[in-house]
């Protein structure tokens, strides 16, 4: 953190050609379709953090500010609900995207399992992107509605799913045919 | 940032980033007066270098693009208005004793005398005073330019270096003290440093709409009435407006003065003191609640206090940023405040 804090001073201003970081963004799909001036320019208003092992990143009800994305290293994602981790994520995955429209609260907790390196895309920094180049920022949050879209069709489709079950489950079950014991 | 080693070594750099803006606010305040002021008509110019992004440039092209602009602006009026106000300057210098400003001294020589007399004004001579305090007033005027000088023209030479840069690289310079801050801190910091942002930059480009306003109206006013040396009186009372209570009345008395010593008519100085008032009407009823941001609003009592503060530590400069910077301190407060209560810090 320390060596990263006199990087960022000593060559702030300057250009850093990160060309793998460059490939990691584009596979991630809200920056899939940018060209490599745009992507540029994403590049230099992410935030660049380092997280020891165990090291929280930010906390279930927190407010949101926005999306992170993994260079390198292991997140554990976990709810109070559910402690014993969510789910992992490695490197080129993000997660905590939804703040990044709504700046609604965290969902979920995000802790280091690893040493990370990721960075922070946030919300004011999308507001401020498309307040100067309004091109580039309404393909992102164009990105970002289709990727919400599609997640809530197939949330649908789940809870038609859940619907289906759950109606087929409450059916009465058909009566069972006794057998006609003859009289003798 | 878990290791202890590593956040010790953060901490001490952040403390000694403060100590060493502490020490040099002590031995070198030039160097202080000269970055706040820098930052601050940064901060007002922001929007408009972001206004020439918006047409497809980027962040350097956009910052020459208007400094170019504001350059040749600044040239253009510097030689359509300089010789208006270095003739009102020279007039202001040398014809104060007018055959008018005679009478209404001797005029109020007698009343003085007379109504005085008890005060041991008896014998008064107003005219030797006025002179003596004219005399020493022009010697001090020569001093401090000459004191000040070589000051004004490193002051002319260093703040649009400092605009320029704090224009082009201001977002990377915020981001690079937010990569500073611990982990833990981090979205905390962040998201306060944006709200701070937004609150800090209403404020200051509010506050300097209503000076530009005031000065013009101000001017207006003055050249309407045919007051003398009209565009630096009313120049002045529009930079004097910036302080509040103090400067309305610190802008209008140059002009009171001008109009008794230039024509002793005490019709027209009742005329001036009107206007004045008008104008400050106007301010506080229209012009302020237009275009100042009323999310800062600042005890009155406190904005003295700012003052007199700004007054010892950074003279006339100090009482002008006196009150932006304490504006400043309480957005940071306020945001904090709400900020933390939004985060609420757990232990890990």
């Amino acid at each position: 953190m320390m060596n990263a804090t006199i990087t960022t001073l000593m060559h702030f201003g300057k250009r850093d050609k990160k060309p793998r970081f460059r490939d990691t963004l584009r596979s991630i799909p809200i920056f899939a379709d940018l060209t490599r001036r745009e992507l540029a320019a994403i590049e230099r208003i992410l935030h660049k953090r380092e997280y020891e092992p165990g090291e929280r990143i930010f906390h279930q009800d927190d407010p949101g500010l926005g999306m992170y994305i993994i260079e390198s290293g292991r997140i554990g994602i976990e709810t109070d609900d559910a402690p014993d981790n969510v789910g992992d994520l490695g490197d080129g995955e993000f997660f905590g995207e939804l703040p990044l429209l709504d700046g609604g609260p965290r969902s979920a907790t995000a802790m280091a399992k690893t040493p990370c390196r990721i960075y922070g895309f946030f919300q004011p920094d999308l507001f401020s992107l498309i307040e100067r180049n309004p091109h580039l920022g309404v393909k992102i949050v164009l990105s970002l509605a289709s990727i919400i879209s599609s997640r809530l069709r197939a949330a649908n489709e789940r809870v038609e799913e859940m619907r289906r079950l759950l109606e087929a489950s409450k059916k009465p079950a058909p009566p069972v045919r006794k057998k006609r014991t003859s009289r003798r | 940032m878990n290791n202890p080693q590593t956040a010790r070594l953060n901490r001490w750099l952040v403390i000694s980033g403060f100590g060493f803006f502490a020490l040099l606010m002590f031995t070198a305040p030039g160097v202080v007066k000269m970055v706040v002021l820098s930052a601050l008509l940064a901060y007002i110019f922001d929007p408009l270098v972001t206004a020439i992004e918006l047409r497809g440039l980027g962040r350097t092209a956009s910052t020459c693009i208007f400094f170019l602009f504001v350059t040749s602006a600044c040239w253009i009026l510097f030689l359509l208005v300089s010789p208006l106000v270095m003739a009102q300057l020279e007039a202001l210098r040398t014809g104060v004793s007018t055959e008018q400003t005679a009478g209404f001294i001797l005029r109020l020589q007698a009343v003085v005398r007379k109504n005085f007399a008890f005060l041991g004004l008896g014998n008064v001579d107003l005219a030797e005073r006025i002179q003596e305090i004219g005399i020493s007033a022009s010697g001090k005027i020569i001093d401090f330019i000459v004191e000040e000088g070589p000051t004004l023209v490193v002051y002319a030479v260093a703040v649009p270096f400092m605009i320029f840069f704090l224009l082009k690289d201001g977002r990377e310079i915020k981001k690079a003290l937010i990569s500073v801050v611990p982990n833990k801190y981090f979205e905390f910091s962040l998201d306060l440093a944006y709200k701070m942002d937004v609150q800090l930059g209403n404020y200051l480009r509010s506050q300097f709409l209503d000076a530009v306003t005031f000065g013009v109206l101000s001017t207006i006013a003055l050249w309407i009435l045919g007051v003398k040396y009209f565009l630096v009186i009313g120049l002045f009372a529009g930079l004097a407006n910036l302080i509040p209570y103090v400067g309305p009345v610190a802008g209008a008395l140059p002009a009171i003065a001008v109009c008794l010593f230039d024509t002793g008519d005490i019709t027209k100085v009742f005329q001036v003191v009107l206007a004045f008032v008008a104008l400050k009407l106007l301010d506080d009823s229209v012009i302020q609640p237009t275009l100042v941001a009323k999310g800062v609003n600042l005890h009155p009592l406190l904005v003295l206090l700012a003052i007199i503060i700004g007054g010892e530590m950074f003279g006339i400069l100090g009482m002008i940023l006196a009150v932006p910077a304490t504006g400043f301190v309480k957005v940071v407060f306020q945001e904090s405040l709400v900020t933390l209560k939004k985060y609420g810090f757990r232990e890990d």
